[in-house]
């Protein structure tokens, strides 16, 4: 049923997912599909289950029950397909820039020289090129973010997965790093799921958004807005519009649940 | 050069006051000798090179205890960190055998290995083991879960997460009980020398004990206190290359 080319190149399938065999739900019965090449963004409050779905559908965690694909094949672990980007950038403080995003291919063979190439041409598409030599301690926050991005790059994933990866950035250099990923993602018709309790970076970055609430998915919703996206379309009626209904909706769960707005 | 010049000034009044403490206050030279006393019986050491034996012996056998007592010391740690029962099986074992105290260890093993270099560098391995040990144990069990998921994603194998990941990130921690250790090392080989040493400083200073020639001990001292800042220094100057190539910056 929805294995079929098209319908989802990830394909989530009544996955749950508890701690132990007797303890509370994370996930509870979570299906969703993402179409090749398209971006889709999961929001919901703090301990909603976002980071768990998106580590299922990294093969980091394998679901208690229900199934996960990626291109119709069943996830067992990590996929090879996937590249993942943290909430911190979590780079080696004592490889340069440049070793820091030939990782995921060192760690496979010896850097060739095309190779090197390869990592110095991703650095530069995200604004980089000329600190390549840098240890990440010499970088700003917002620099660090890229590398991790150039590195998850790298191998030319078809999957990203990406957990609040600029979370702890300023506003504008957020911004930035927004049409930085946008922009790579349409070069190579990259797939995305995108974590982040920011309702302006979900609306901004996806072609459909998901509410998450206690393990569950409580509502979706596509976005209309054109692509490629431009910083403009962030004061149009139509982003406010999704952004004031998406709110609602993450208000109207815990509504639903009394628990009081933290 | 001015940092040095206030400790340097402070070693030349301590010297000078106890000079002048020893002539005016006519304290026997067999309970404190001068420190005029103490250079000459040095300078008559080096010069008649009654020193370079009993120095090169005890800097080999600290050299040697070091140097063994870090990679088994390492070596255990990582193998305890990697594996986690044998870790959860053997570290109360191998704490209970740090509490032993290993000088006391010495005349059991003048039994097993004979008099000579054998026991004081066992002893002085035995005692640099453990801070290396502990170290790479905490170093290596406390990397960051998400470097580990990182890894993870990109199906390293266990030897490269260890290689690659764990042990250059430990590297601080393992450096700072090589320095801990060196410091032990020291301690080690000249006590080492007190109970099965025929040769060596530690050996020399009962000797000069025997022949009640406490300026020969105090220029014992002077050896023993050179040989340890310039070994340490040597860690030092290691540390500094190594976590400069594995560290920020």
């Amino acid at each position: 049923m929805s294995t079929e080319p098209g319908t989802g190149f990830v394909a989530i399938e009544g996955a749950r997912y508890r701690y132990g065999a007797a303890g509370p739900a994370i996930l509870d019965d979570v299906d969703w599909q993402i179409p090749r090449g398209e971006i889709h963004c999961l929001i919901g409050r703090s301990g909603s289950g976002k980071t768990t779905l998106l580590k299922l559908a990294a093969g980091l965690l394998l679901p208690t029950e229900g199934a996960i694909r990626i291109g119709g094949k069943g996830l067992s672990g990590p996929s090879p397909h996937a590249g993942f980007v943290f909430q911190s950038p979590t780079l080696l403080e004592w490889l340069s820039a440049l070793d820091n995003v030939l990782l995921p291919l060192s760690l496979k063979r010896r850097p060739t020289a095309a190779d090197r190439e390869t990592a110095l041409d991703q650095l530069a598409r995200v604004g980089l090129a000329d600190l390549a030599a840098r240890r990440p301690g010499e970088l700003s926050g917002g620099q660090q973010s890229r590398v991790a991005v150039a590195r998850a790059l790298i191998d030319n994933p078809d999957l990203l997965l990406l957990d609040e990866p600029f979370a702890a950035l300023d506003a504008l250099t957020r911004e930035e790093l927004q049409d930085d990923l946008l922009r790579l993602c349409a070069l190579n018709g990259t797939t995305a799921l995108f974590v982040t309790h920011d309702i302006t970076e979900a609306v901004y970055l996806a072609d459909k958004v998901a509410v998450m609430a206690d393990g569950r998915l409580a509502h979706a919703r596509r976005i209309e807005l054109a692509r490629p996206r431009h910083r403009d379309m962030r004061y149009a009626p139509a982003f406010a519009a999704a952004c004031r209904e998406l709110r609602d909706a993450m208000d109207g769960v815990s509504a639903l649940n009394e628990r009081p707005a933290a | 050069m001015s940092t040095r010049l206030p400790p340097l000034l402070l070693l030349v009044a301590l010297l000078a006051g106890w000079e002048a403490w020893c002539r005016l206050g006519g304290l026997s030279p067999l309970v404190l000798p001068p420190p005029s006393a103490v250079l000459a019986t040095l300078w008559s050491e080096i010069a008649t090179g009654r020193l370079w034996p009993h120095l090169s012996v005890t800097a080999a056998e600290m050299a040697l205890g070091l140097g063994i007592g870090t990679l088994v010391g390492i070596g255990t740690g990582i193998l305890l960190a990697e594996v986690p029962t044998l870790g959860r099986l053997l570290h109360p074992y191998v704490l209970a055998s740090q509490l032993v105290p290993k000088l006391a260890l010495g005349p059991l093993f003048i039994i097993w290995f004979g008099f000579g270099m054998t026991p004081t560098v066992v002893i002085t391995a035995l005692i640099c083991f453990f801070p290396l040990m502990e170290n790479t144990l905490t170093g290596l069990t406390e990397i960051d879960p998400t470097r580990r998921e990182l890894f993870r994603m990109l199906r390293a194998s266990r030897l490269q997460t260890l290689l690659r990941l764990k042990l250059p990130a430990a590297l601080p921690v393992i450096m700072a009980g090589l320095r801990v250790a060196v410091v032990l090392a020291l301690v080690g080989a000249v006590v080492g020398e007190f109970i099965g040493g025929r040769i060596g400083l530690g050996a020399s200073i009962i000797a000069a004990q025997s022949v009640m020639d406490s300026s020969l001990i105090f220029a014992l001292f002077v050896v023993i206190t050179a040989l340890g800042m310039l070994l340490y220094e040597a860690v030092r100057a290691l540390e500094r290359r190594v976590l400069h190539r594995f560290s920020k910056g």
